[in-house]
């Protein structure tokens, strides 16, 4: 993927605990003095689907490069499947599975 | 005591506070509704928020404020108070020039305006001289726009007080009473810290950054003492129209003023107020303006940050700092202190200007959005970037006023009470 439009998953300890008892730690990333947040890429595609199906959310293309203000109970459904498919490839899953309703 | 505001001119205090005397005076005038946002700046006015006006600007005012930055007797002056009307109120209420009117609020009488001069004002060239754009989708020049054709210019004196809601109540002074405040606390330093924002690690580096650089100069002994200290640092947050996704005002002012309650703040040196205003976004305009209201609150610096007021990419990150440095200073009596931006750097393993520390590739920014996802998400981020404390303000905050969002919804622009009501008089 050369441009990713990513969501970012912020993580706290208890979540962090078991991404590394899963063998999941090397997915998350350090930012603002050792927080942890799990980058799920997007495509430019699946990014301008996640819009249209949240139109809360909104893609911050100044600072941030990164899709923002997605409800925290759609996070969570993301950060689900990223911890049973064990990878970070599931927009495609999550958007199929948002589109069924 | 009579007090000074800005332009060295008396600070206006244009308010009936004698019931009795107030029912005299508004007995036989018409009246006539104020929207909120007129209401908001009538209450402004009559206070001494906007020292030394002492009503809607009339038309050669709005003219050299729009062209040169000024009212007509050279006192600096960067964004037009006005009063809009259309010709079909005109005529509803029977408005003419030389009539007092009432102006009401939730139903009830809430100030006298003399109606001195009925105008017209070219809004596009209004929008131009302010806001550098004629864009609409910049909100200052959406509300400039939004305005209806005709304007009335004249004094304004309030008759009813406004009642402020919790959790406000005790953060709403007048600008006499701020005055009033600081000699208590013996300040002679006061340094204003301009917010619309819920404080991470970053905005109080500012702040301590300010109060730093303006106290520098004054004997430390009084800083050993806990109650002695000469300097202060007043957040004066600004409480008015909201835009979904704002941080609602009643975290923004709880959170503000939880910094000094958990002590990283000393309780002799920090102070949380707020002022109705409702933010136009002018950039450096704003940042004159709100230089203005802080004189007129008698403070003596003004901290100014990176993109002071600004929306979108129409002003550069430190306009505003040029704009004020281009102010004799003669003509705005209260120091702006600019300040840098501060991040977090790994390196270091601590928060610092990034105009001092080298490791600038390694440097992580605090981006408000990147805070406001860490919030959404409900992770209590690390104490360096934000106060534990802090955060639990936000949340309850959240949950007590914000319909169980800490950022402005649909739900809370419709059912959120606003600030203050006016009462029967
Ligand atoms: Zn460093």
């Amino acid at each position: 993927m050369a441009e990713t439009y990513p969501i970012n998953i912020w993580i706290n300890e208890e979540r962090f605990n078991s991404l590394q008892n899963a063998g999941l730690g090397k997915l998350l990333k350090e930012e603002l003095a050792g927080m942890k947040v799990l980058i799920v890429p997007c495509t430019a595609e699946q990014r301008d689907k996640v819009l249209q199906l949240f139109p809360m959310a909104k893609y911050d293309a100044a600072t941030t490069k990164s899709i923002e203000l997605l409800p925290k109970k759609v996070k969570d459904q993301i950060y689900d499947m990223v911890v049973k498919k064990k990878s970070l490839d599931v927009m495609d899953d999550f958007i199929k599975l948002v589109e069924k309703g | 005591m009579q007090y000074t505001g800005h332009g060295g001119k008396p600070l206006v205090e244009r308010v009936i506070t004698d019931k009795a005397e107030a029912k005299k005076k508004i007995a036989g005038l018409k009246t006539m509704p104020a929207s909120r946002q007129m209401a908001t700046e009538a209450i402004g006015i009559a206070y001494g928020f906007f020292s030394p006006i002492e009503g809607f600007m009339k038309k050669a005012d709005v003219e050299t404020t729009c062209k040169k930055m000024e009212l007509t007797d050279g006192t600096i002056w960067s964004i037009p108070i006005v009063y809009d009307i259309s010709d079909a109120e005109i005529a509803q209420y029977g408005l003419k020039v030389g009539d007092s009117v009432l102006l009401t609020y939730d139903g009830n009488p809430l100030a006298i305006f003399d109606i001195e001069e009925i105008y017209t004002y070219d809004k596009e060239s209004m929008a131009q001289d302010v806001y550098g754009t004629k864009e609409e989708k910049h909100p200052g020049v959406k509300r400039t726009y939004n305005y209806k054709d005709k304007f009335l210019g004249g004094k304004i004196t309030l008759v009813n007080e406004p009642k402020v809601r919790e959790p406000f109540t005790p953060y709403f002074l007048t600008p006499r009473q701020h005055r009033q405040k600081f000699a208590e606390k013996n300040w002679i330093k006061i340094v204003a810290h301009q917010t619309r924002n819920v404080p991470h690690s970053g905005h109080e580096w500012l702040m301590k950054h300010a109060y730093i650089a303006a106290h520098g100069d004054s004997p430390v002994e009084q800083m050993e003492t806990m109650g002695k200290a000469i300097s202060g640092i007043l957040v004066n947050c600004i409480v008015g129209e909201k835009r979904v996704g704002d941080y609602i005002d009643e975290a923004i002012v709880l959170t503000q003023d939880e910094l000094r309650k958990s002590g990283y703040f000393r309780a002799d040196i920090h102070m949380v107020t707020m002022t109705f205003w409702d933010m136009r976004y002018a950039g450096p305009r704003e940042a004159v303006h709100h230089s203005i209201i802080r004189t007129n609150l008698g403070l003596t610096h003004h901290m100014f940050g990176r993109d002071h007021a600004g929306v979108g990419t129409y002003y550069h990150s430190y306009q505003a700092h040029h704009l004020l440095m281009s102010i004799p200073k003669e003509k705005l009596n209260i120091t702006p202190i600019y300040v840098l931006e501060w991040a977090y750097c790994p390196h270091c393993g601590e928060v610092t200007c990034i105009g001092l520390c080298g490791h600038w590739k390694e440097l992580q920014k605090f981006s408000g959005t990147k805070i406001r996802s860490i919030i959404m998400d409900e992770v209590k981020p690390t104490r360096l970037i934000f106060r534990p404390e802090v955060f639990d303000v936000v949340m309850e905050a959240s949950k007590k006023y914000g319909f169980g969002s800490p950022f402005v919804t649909q739900e809370y622009l419709q059912k959120a009470k606003p600030a203050f009501s006016i009462e029967p008089l």
